[in-house]
């Protein structure tokens, strides 16, 4: 062992080699952004260079063009199997943003999510959330139990200790692993660059902006920067004082807005 | 722990524990606000929510983000985040501290290298208090900061610092823990947090950053012996990989190795990470894959260990257990025992000690059940060997978990094991501790039982027959004997003596040795 990357890496391989022995029917929910490519990486890592599961898209359908192109050649290089999902109904309906926002994100994303969990019966979905993104995510577990209705009991979880994570659920539970729960925003950057993972071209500066956390057109909104490599991501994030997700419109709703969207499904 | 080009890194991870309010997360919020960690929209919002409700700046609302918490004004989960400090980043964990959230707590707790323990010094110690130092010391977490808090409370006054600290000392001193420093604090107004403010002049140690500064990385583990536990196996391009994290340890190609509990021996042909066609040996902490060079069938739960120190494998297990679910652990009763990565039912034979977590008392001998928070002595007999070592020996397998149902219901420190037997039996591999040893023939036998048992090669007696000795370094007086059966069933000759507390045995063929063998801790050659 060498120095923290190799720590937190060793740590991600663990939980996902303890996954993949635990649970059929695994997935892992592929958001295009740098946390999930990401943990795609260290999938490979921990399998010898296989992805043993597919990866799940949720297309909302107000991404951008970028996101969809880069997704798609990546999941060719990866050899991986890709299934892209969508609410097509809610989208019909003429579900979006002006609804609500909160609303869209429920019924886009979370609802979506559920379909083709549903569909495809999987057990458990890997997730690259992380706990320094925000307040709700900071008090996961690694293991995290989601009943019949995808909902999350917050306040009555069972305990993790000592690396033996809860495998055990009760039939109709579905759980989410968080391989990179215990990683930092700046940790995923600097082993980016150490691995020279390929991230989507969004993320660099151009014309004064970038984009610092990815997510639908309508509601992401690009920061000033002029951060245009990967170690000048690194060295800007070492000095900024704003939070990660400070360009995600639906966080900001009210102060209650990620917990309420989690408590229900949302990743 | 250490601190790299960038200045970046893991964190310490520290754990904050203590009675419920006294001050746990206002101790948080202020390390974060004194460190700079705080976004600048975070302290905004919370300045508001606290306006909106008409109380001053709640430092404790940084950490209690949880919708619940803030009307409850209690801490429900464990929280994980970050500051900074010149030396190295930081990872804290709040833990919550009312007495129905401690499977929270120890959640936390289980994962830091060290403790801040908040004690309110008007207060004083409290069940809590005691409960959670009590937890620390079966977590073996050893560094530990004593904070006496809301000093300002008591004009700062120095008798009611020293009052709690006599206090608390006592308690900490009777589960076995030595705070590294006991600091008087005001976690509101920020004295001997990050700053001397100047009410304290009595007292002359660090403040709390600077003593988190003192402390050491979890202890790297690669000079206890090789544990490897195999946590999967893959039959991938027609190769069969034992997938596992190194525990303790480290591992090379052509190791001699034995897979505990079966039995089985082999060496090590690779030893393999994706991307890393270049890795030769790998150490504590790293997920690696290893081939063999005989095809074994083994499973997970399997330790790989090299052949002269080998983990137990145990049959019975006899533990100091905390108990934390709904449903009390009962004697006479089944669970689904999880140490590293083995998995077997385990049976209570006996909680042959129920203890009073506030006051170490044994409350009842022989008890029926442990109750939620409650912590005893078990017995535990299991349905199949599993390899482990005592907690004291080798942490990581030393200590285990017992599944209720689908829940984890409780966990555990192995403080003696015993195989089918009834002993602990260890086989020594004498070739190897003479050819590889690092000291060079010598043998250790201080850290093993009295019924040892040696393993002799053909080129372990060549060697003898050369001139070479080799020394035996004892437990006591005890292992005199399977050395001295040794020498007499291989025609060898032996020497005693004594050196101090020491016992020695010297083992050669052919003429006694001229040099005295008793001191030095072996390695001479004389030919
Ligand atoms: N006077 C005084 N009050 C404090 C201090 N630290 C915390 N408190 C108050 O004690 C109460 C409980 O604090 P909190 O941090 O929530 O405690 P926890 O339950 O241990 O997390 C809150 O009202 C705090 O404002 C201190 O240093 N001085
Ligand atoms: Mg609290």
């Amino acid at each position: 062992m060498t120095d923290h990357l190799d720590a937190l890496e060793a740590q991600s391989i663990y939980i996902f080699r303890e996954a993949y022995r635990k649970f059929e029917n695994l997935a892992m929910l592929y958001s295009i952004g740098k946390d999930s490519t990401t943990m795609i990486h260290l999938a490979r890592k921990a399998f010898f260079g296989r992805i043993p599961f597919p990866l799940v898209h949720i297309d909302t359908n107000y991404k951008y063009p970028e996101m969809i192109a880069y997704r798609d050649r990546m999941a060719k290089e990866w050899d991986a199997n890709l299934i892209v999902g969508q609410n097509r109904e809610a989208l019909a309906a003429g579900m979006g943003p002006d609804k609500g926002r909160l609303v869209c994100c429920e019924k886009l994303k979370t609802d979506g999510l559920s379909r083709i969990i549903e569909k495809h019966d999987f057990h458990g979905l890997f997730l690259g959330i992380r706990r320094d993104e925000e307040g709700s995510r900071a008090k996961e577990r690694v293991f995290s139990p989601r009943d019949k209705n995808f909902e999350w009991a917050y306040k009555d979880q069972p305990p993790e200790l000592w690396d033996q994570f809860n495998t055990n659920f009760a039939p109709g539970t579905h759980v989410r692993v968080h391989p990179i729960l215990h990683w930092t925003e700046l940790n995923i950057w600097e082993y980016i660059e150490r691995e020279k993972i390929e991230i989507c071209s969004l993320y660099f500066a151009k014309d004064g902006k970038r984009f610092r956390s990815l997510g639908c057109m309508p509601c992401t909104r690009p920061i000033e920067s002029n951060a245009a490599t990967v170690p000048e991501i690194i060295d800007e994030l070492r000095t900024i004082k704003a939070p990660e997700r400070a360009g995600r419109a639906q966080d900001q709703e009210n102060a209650y807005a990620m917990q309420k969207l989690r408590a229900k499904g949302y990743m | 722990m250490e601190t790299n080009e960038t200045g970046t890194s893991i964190g310490l991870r520290i754990v904050i524990v203590g009675h419920v309010d006294h001050g746990k997360s206002t101790l948080i919020g202020r390390l974060f606000y004194d460190t700079g960690s705080i976004p600048e929209v975070r302290y905004r919002e919370i300045e508001a929510t606290c306006k909106a409700q008409g109380r001053d700046f709640e430092f404790a609302y940084l950490m209690d983000a949880l919708e619940e918490e803030r009307d409850q004004n209690i801490t429900i989960d464990t929280a994980s985040t970050f500051f900074k400090t010149a030396k190295r980043p930081y990872v804290i964990i709040d833990a919550p501290g009312h007495k129905q959230f401690l499977k929270n707590m120890i959640t936390g707790a289980a994962g830091a290298d060290a403790a801040i323990l908040l004690v309110d010094g008007a207060e004083g110690v409290r069940e809590q208090t005691r409960r959670h130092a009590y937890v620390l010391s079966l977590l073996g977490i050893r560094q530990v900061i004593v904070a006496v808090n809301k000093l300002d409370s008591v004009g700062y006054d120095r008798a009611t610092f020293h009052a709690v600290e006599n206090d608390i000392r006592a308690f900490l001193h009777a589960v076995g823990i030595v705070p590294s420093f006991v600091i008087p604090i005001s976690a509101r107004e920020g004295e001997n947090m990050a700053a001397r403010l100047g009410h304290t002049p009595w007292y002359a140690g660090p403040t709390v950053l600077e003593a988190l500064d003192t402390f050491d990385d979890a202890g790297v583990d690669d000079e206890l012996p090789l544990r490897l536990p195999v946590q999967d196996v893959y039959m991938w391009d027609g190769r069969r990989i034992y997938a596992g994290r190194i525990e303790s340890g480290s591992v090379r190609p052509g190791d001699p190795v034995i897979f505990q509990p079966s039995g089985k021996r082999t060496r090590i042909a690779t030893v393999e990470k994706w991307g890393r066609p270049d890795l030769v040996t790998a150490g504590s902490g790293e997920c690696v894959g290893v081939t063999t060079v005989d095809e074994l069938f083994v499973e997970r739960g399997e330790v790989i260990a090299l052949a002269d120190r080998l983990p137990v494998g145990a049959r019975e297990i006899r533990a100091s257990v905390f108990w934390l679910a709904e449903n009390p652990l009962a004697a006479g009763k089944t669970y689904t025992l999880k140490l590293a990565t083995a998995e077997v039912q385990a049976t209570v034979v006996a909680i042959e000690e129920r203890l009073d977590a506030s006051t170490l008392e044994v409350v009842e001998r022989n008890a029926a059940s442990l109750h939620p928070a409650e912590v005893g002595t078990v017995l535990l007999s299991l349905k199949s060997d599993v390899a482990a070592d005592r907690f004291e020996d080798n942490a990581r397998l030393g200590r285990f978990v017992l599944e209720d149902g689908y829940h984890i219901g409780g966990g555990g420190i192995v403080r003696s094991l015993s195989d089918e037997a009834g002993i602990q039996g260890r086989r020594i591999d004498l070739e190897r501790a003479f050819f590889d040893g690092d000291e060079g023939n010598l043998v250790d036998l201080s850290r093993e039982g009295s019924d040892v048992e040696f393993d002799v090669s053909a080129l372990f007696l060549d060697a003898l027959s050369r001139g070479n000795r080799v020394l035996f370094r004892l437990r006591d007086a005890s292992q005199v004997a399977p050395v001295a059966r040794l020498a007499w069933s291989h025609s060898l000759g032996f020497e005693f003596a004594r050196s101090g507390d020491r016992a020695n045995i010297v083992l050669y063929a052919g003429k006694p040795p001229v040099t005295n063998p008793g001191g030095n801790g072996g390695g001479e050659i004389s030919i």
